[in-house]
């Protein structure tokens, strides 16, 4: 990646150095935005650079509160990805099954753990010999990344994956792990990735959500909202629920039909004028008129964004859309292309959903479990590639895929055939966006226990997103109650070995 | 060499942005001696009242106050608010609801020198002023009734201190034992079920039940207790001392251990209520963490107080012999809410100030140390808040005081706008008022207002909002913890609304509800299209605006021109203006030949009278959207 040096804009940018001491440590200026964040009327982006902005802050203030607070925002420096694509399997795929090759297990099946592996047995599960992967590895593409049999199809693609195998993770619970993975705290209330890269960059269409969620049609991810608040910033920054049956938004139509609906909105608007005209400088009343218009554009625009009528037949059958196990998921993953085609900065897709053998969370058994939800997003997620890269968008579209955790080595019991949670060592996979393909970064130990090389945190993995869709983590701050907040706290390091 | 950075600032809904260069001194960390130079540590002063020129202006001591800072500049204040929109101010302020067009029509018509004095006596002592004003203290206490994470338990009678929130406003309980109450009510010798449940203060935070690191969670536990009672009460980022020593304020690391003392011992109380206690007499010491990680462990702390209120340096008794609980909390109560302390006045004025006036005289209601914004008028701030400690920490009079001010009654436009706002855009010095959104609890509570469906039963369990299928998509167990209530429930108040923190109502984070996990201060008010579609699509905001119809041809019959009058006095407190009137007119007539024509095509008859029904309810739905029903001048 081209690390050009571009004049940050929109964030309380400070020196690096000063950056790197502390959160806590906070400059009078970034109070000041604090001030104006407190209460916030609406962000007027697009006056950034504007100069002699008090002799004519009426005008354009009024022209930029149209653009909203999800305007584009240039970003700290160049990058390839303009979009990012999340694919998120609910419940913890177990790494040892999937994309982290062990062969060494076989050697050890039988045996337990060493002692010498200290270990929080999540939920005091049973526990089990060490159990080799339920199905077989071989090698995909030239670069021969070895990728299980539960994902043949996307073994097809070795060439674009950097496999992250030494990932590790604060919690070996799923609420909070989800919680993790999404805000970078095992504590709720803090803003989710996406929220961080709308607030960062905005969005470049402003009739569509910057940041969708799709959930799993069997339910949402454990504790909820908190997995795509935007946490202290405000509501304009949190993700936006796409629902994976009906229509897409909350409220996206009403009882009226379009005639009827315009006749309310111009009687709306010109009574709003009338009222305006009346409160000089009273640039947050005008920005709430143009939300409406807004709005009716979203009306429109949100249901064509999701309508899978618009593609042909080979496209949809690419995905598996109308074929079973893959129409849900395939769905989700066509409709996740066309978000990003159409300007949407951050889509996350749910697999799994609701509880236990609904998501990914094999306790029962690895084979059952994986068996199902593998052959549910194989085909679709090889085909997001496929489609993406066809169409010219896999250099502006990163796409990770992961789960919140993986999962042991050993049985949940003493032949059973199932696998306890993992946070020590998981494996997740990023393509597309900048990424280098056919790599594999990072080592879990010989059992595929725990991240021992290169061993990438939570932390470091934000701070690598961000850094492929052009952000550096250590400036991109939002000041909240007296702390300078960061997605990645006080920690994080990007991945370079992995950004071509 | 870098630029100087630019910084965007918004301000009561303007941006502005600037270059800011070396203007600012770099931040440095605090020493204790920077206590005696911070501006919230010096005593309460007791400032005499300015001497203003323009005195037949000032009704109340604090308008000699801004109006000093306005003259000083030669600046005149904005004209007085008509009666009609000071009544709806009022309201809003204090119960969260609009007027009726009769308490309207009655309050213009009542020329009566002291009949603005008594609307707001009569509005202090509604059960509905409690109902609005508790929000704000909920707010600051993080409050929700589940625990949030996997199981996102209920809490079982969180409701409880809710309603004990309300009724102490509305008994108009003194602040200090307001605070005594939530610290300590279950050390009390004069201890009841009420003053225990008020402890649930301690008790109403997020909880994992299932962390992963039983130890680090204890101390993140407490931390959430330190952050509640230090922002609530002493707007002091006390947290920010939990790894090192703070870097802007004088408080020590050591201190926040010391402080850390006070809650150590405690735990859930046993028994059905939501309420907190010390474990026995004589808790576990405390050791500083270095670097706050449990697993390195310090020095011991003792017990102590905020070192940097010098004023108030004094030890941490044992409890009594027979005592079964520490005492400490109590004494923590009782060190907040000494007249000595610099802080707890000052910070309740000012977020009362806050929640009358739009923005408080010191503009970070949740950090009062050097990273605050220094009050706009100091000498204001102090005689407010010797006022509270001096009228025995009774706040109702607070609020009496300054709604009595003509700064309270002032239009929220000036005549020289252009001019001052080129000066004084944030509107530091007052020089009018500051128009306000309405937060979602009083718009959806309006909404029920004005369509005569508000169900004004106080108190009790919480009801369940409809939770329609799309938004249970979010929910990992999909609508297996949602709560069926019946209609008449679901018409209640929105303080008695469920809040589930995983599944927050939509219809109410759309418009910028508090997040519940930390003490929110002030909320965001965000402008953004799905507030748009939520008020013109949401299946409540329709059932309203057909209500709000079908009471508007109830009171005013058939006549189109009538229903608009009563329309418009049921949702904007005034008449229509003439102009108004045409487009309303107009609207009804294209929007029943609409419904008509649908109805035709759907092959369905739609009588006129039908169809100029739906007609109405459009309109009644068109004013529900309007900035004017929304904002509050």
């Amino acid at each position: 990646m081209a690390h050009q040096p571009a004049e940050p804009s929109g964030f309380s940018a400070r020196p690096r150095s000063a950056a790197r001491l502390f959160p806590c440590g906070q400059t009078r200026r970034e109070f000041v935005w604090e001030m104006g964040a407190g209460f916030v009327g609406v962000a007027l982006s697009s006056l950034l650079g504007d100069d002699g902005f008090f002799t004519r802050h009426a005008q354009s203030a009024t022209r930029a509160a149209a653009e909203g607070p999800l305007a584009p925002k240039r970003s700290h420096f160049t990058a390839q990805a303009k979009s990012c694509i999340f694919l998120l399997m609910n419940g913890g795929p177990s790494h040892v099954d999937t994309f982290d090759y062990k062969p060494s297990l076989a050697k050890y099946a039988g045996q337990t753990l060493p002692p010498d592996k200290q270990f929080t047995n999540s939920g005091n599960r049973k526990m089990g010999f060490l159990t080799p992967a339920w199905r077989p590895f071989s090698p995909g593409g030239q670069s021969g990344l070895m990728i299980s049999d539960y994902f043949p199809r996307i073994r097809e693609h070795a060439d674009k994956l950097a496999l992250i195998r030494s990932c590790h993770t604060d919690s070996h619970a799923h609420g909070s792990a989800l919680v993790a993975m999404n805000t970078g705290s095992t504590f709720i209330g803090r803003p989710s990735l996406g929220s961080w890269a709308v607030y960062g960059l905005g969005t470049k269409n402003q009739n569509l959500p910057g940041y969708v969620a799709i959930m799993d049609k069997r339910g949402g991810p454990i504790s909820g909202q908190p997995n795509w608040s935007s946490g202290f910033m405000p509501a304009s920054f949190q993700g936006t629920l796409f629902r994976p049956v009906g229509e897409p938004v909350l409220d996206l139509r009403g009882p009226l039909d379009r005639t009827a609906q315009r006749e309310q909105l111009d009687l709306l608007g010109r009574l709003n004028q009338q009222h305006l005209e009346q409160r000089t400088g009273s640039a947050e009343l005008a920005a709430r008129i143009e939300s409406y218009e807004l709005a009716y554009r979203m009306q429109s625009e949100a249901p064509e964004a999701v309508d899978l009528t618009k593609e042909d037949q080979a496209t949809l059958d690419l995905y598996g859309v109308g074929g079973q196990p893959t129409d849900e998921f395939g769905r989700n993953c066509l409709v996740a292309r066309r978000l990003v085609e159409r300007g949407v900065r951050f889509v996350q897709l749910y697999s799994g959903g609701g509880h236990l053998e609904d998501t990914w969370d094999a306790h029962e058994s690895v084979e059952k479990n994986h068996g199902r939800h593998g052959a549910e997003v194989d085909q679709p997620i090889a085909a997001l590639l496929t489609d993406l890269e066809r169409r010219g968008l896999l250099g502006s579209t990163l796409v990770v895929w992961g789960g919140e955790f993986g999962r042991m080595p050993f049985a949940e019991g003493e032949g059973a055939p199932g696998r306890n949670h993992n946070p020590y060592g998981f494996t997740m996979w990023m393509a597309g966006g900048g990424v280098k393909g056919g790599i594999s970064y990072g080592e879990t130990d010989e059992f595929g226990f725990a991240a021992v090389e290169n061993k990438v945190h939570l932390h470091d993995l934000h701070a690598t997103i961000l850094a492929l869709l052009g952000m550096d983590h250590e400036r991109l701050t939002y000041f909240h109650q007296g702390r300078d907040e960061r997605l990645t706290d006080v920690f994080g390091n990007v991945i370079r070995d992995i950004i071509a | 060499m870098p630029s100087p950075p630019r910084v965007w600032l918004i301000v009561g809904g303007l941006a502005l942005v600037g270059q800011l260069g070396n203007g600012f001194p770099a931040a440095q960390a605090g020493t204790p001696s920077d206590a005696a130079k911070l501006w919230s540590l010096t005593p309460v002063a007791r400032p005499a009242l300015p001497r203003v020129s323009a005195g037949d202006w000032a009704q109340s001591p604090v308008d000699n106050f801004i109006l000093a800072g306005l003259e000083a500049k030669g600046w005149q204040p904005a004209a007085s608010i008509s009666r009609a929109k000071l009544i709806r101010r009022a309201y809003f302020d204090l119960w969260g609801l609009p007027p009726s067009p009769a308490e309207v029509q009655e309050f213009v018509a009542d020329l009566r020198p002291d009949a603005y004095e008594r609307l707001i006596d009569r509005l202090l002592a509604s059960p509905h002023y409690g109902e609005r004003w508790a929000r704000y203290w909920l707010d600051l206490v993080r409050f929700a009734e589940t625990n949030g994470y996997e199981r996102d338990a209920l809490k079982p009678g969180a409701w409880q201190y809710r309603d004990w929130v309300i009724q102490s406003l509305n008994d108009d309980k003194p602040y200090d034992r307001f605070v005594l109450e939530q610290l300590a009510g279950d050390e009390l010798p004069d201890a009841t079920d009420q003053t225990r449940i008020a402890t649930g203060f301690l008790r109403v935070g997020t909880f994992d039940d299932e962390p992963n690191d039983p130890l680090k969670y204890k101390y993140e536990q407490l931390d959430d207790l330190i952050h509640a009672t230090s922002t609530a009460f002493l707007a002091v980022t006390l947290r920010c001392a939990r790894c090192h020593d703070h870097k802007f304020d004088p408080i020590p690391q050591v201190d926040y251990y010391a402080i850390l003392n006070f809650f150590m011992g405690g735990r859930a109380a046993e028994g059905p209520l939501l309420a907190y206690a010390d474990a026995g007499r004589e808790p576990p010491p405390v050791q500083l963490l270095q670097g706050g990680d449990p697993t390195h462990l310090g020095e011991k702390v003792s017990p102590g107080y905020l070192s940097m209120v010098s004023a108030l340096s004094r030890p941490v008794h044992d409890p009594p012999a027979q005592a079964r609980s520490s005492g400490r909390r109590t004494q923590l109560a009782q060190w907040i809410t000494d007249r000595a302390n610099p802080l707890t006045a000052r910070v309740m004025v000012n977020r009362l100030w806050q929640h009358h006036f739009g923005e408080g005289l010191v503009r970070t209601p949740d950090n009062f140390g050097s990273l605050s914004s220094p009050p706009t008028h100091p000498e204001l701030l102090d005689w407010l808040a010797g006022q509270l400690m001096d009228g025995g920490w009774r706040i109702k009079r607070l609020h009496k005081q300054m709604m009595l001010s003509a700064t309270y009654q002032m239009d929220s436009t000036h005549a020289r706008e252009a001019e001052y706002s080129q000066v004084d855009f944030a509107n530091n010095l007052h020089w009018k008022a500051m128009r306000q959104r309405l937060e979602s609890e009083p718009l959806r509570d309006a909404m029920l207002a004005v369509s005569g469906q508000l169900n004004p039963v106080a108190a009790g369990p919480s009801f369940f909002p409809p939770a329609n299928k799309e938004s249970l998509e979010g929910l990992s167990k999909k609508g297996a913890e949602w709560g069926n209530s019946p209609l008449h429930e679901q018409q209640r108040r929105s303080i008695y609304m469920m809040t589930k923190r995983s599944l927050l109502s939509p219809l109410m984070t759309t418009f910028d509800f508090s997040d519940t996990t930390q003490p929110c201060s002030q909320r965001n008010v965000s402008t953004v299209a799905p507030q748009a579609l939520a008020l013109l699509n949401n299946e409540f905001v329709h059932a309203q605006s057909k209500a709000f119809a079908a009471r508007v041809a109830a009171d005013a019959g058939s006549d189109a021109k009538s229903q608009i009058d009563r329309a418009w006095r049921l949702a904007l407190g005034r008449e229509p203006s003439d102009s108004e009137r045409q487009e309303a007119l107009a609207h009804l007539e294209s929007q029943r030949r609409n419904f008509a024509a649908r109805a035709v095509e759907g092959g369905a008859v739609l009588d006129d009278q039908q169809a100029a029904r739906q007609a109405l309810a459009s309109l009644c739905h068109v004013l529900f959207n309007l900035n004017e029903f929304i904002y509050v001048d």
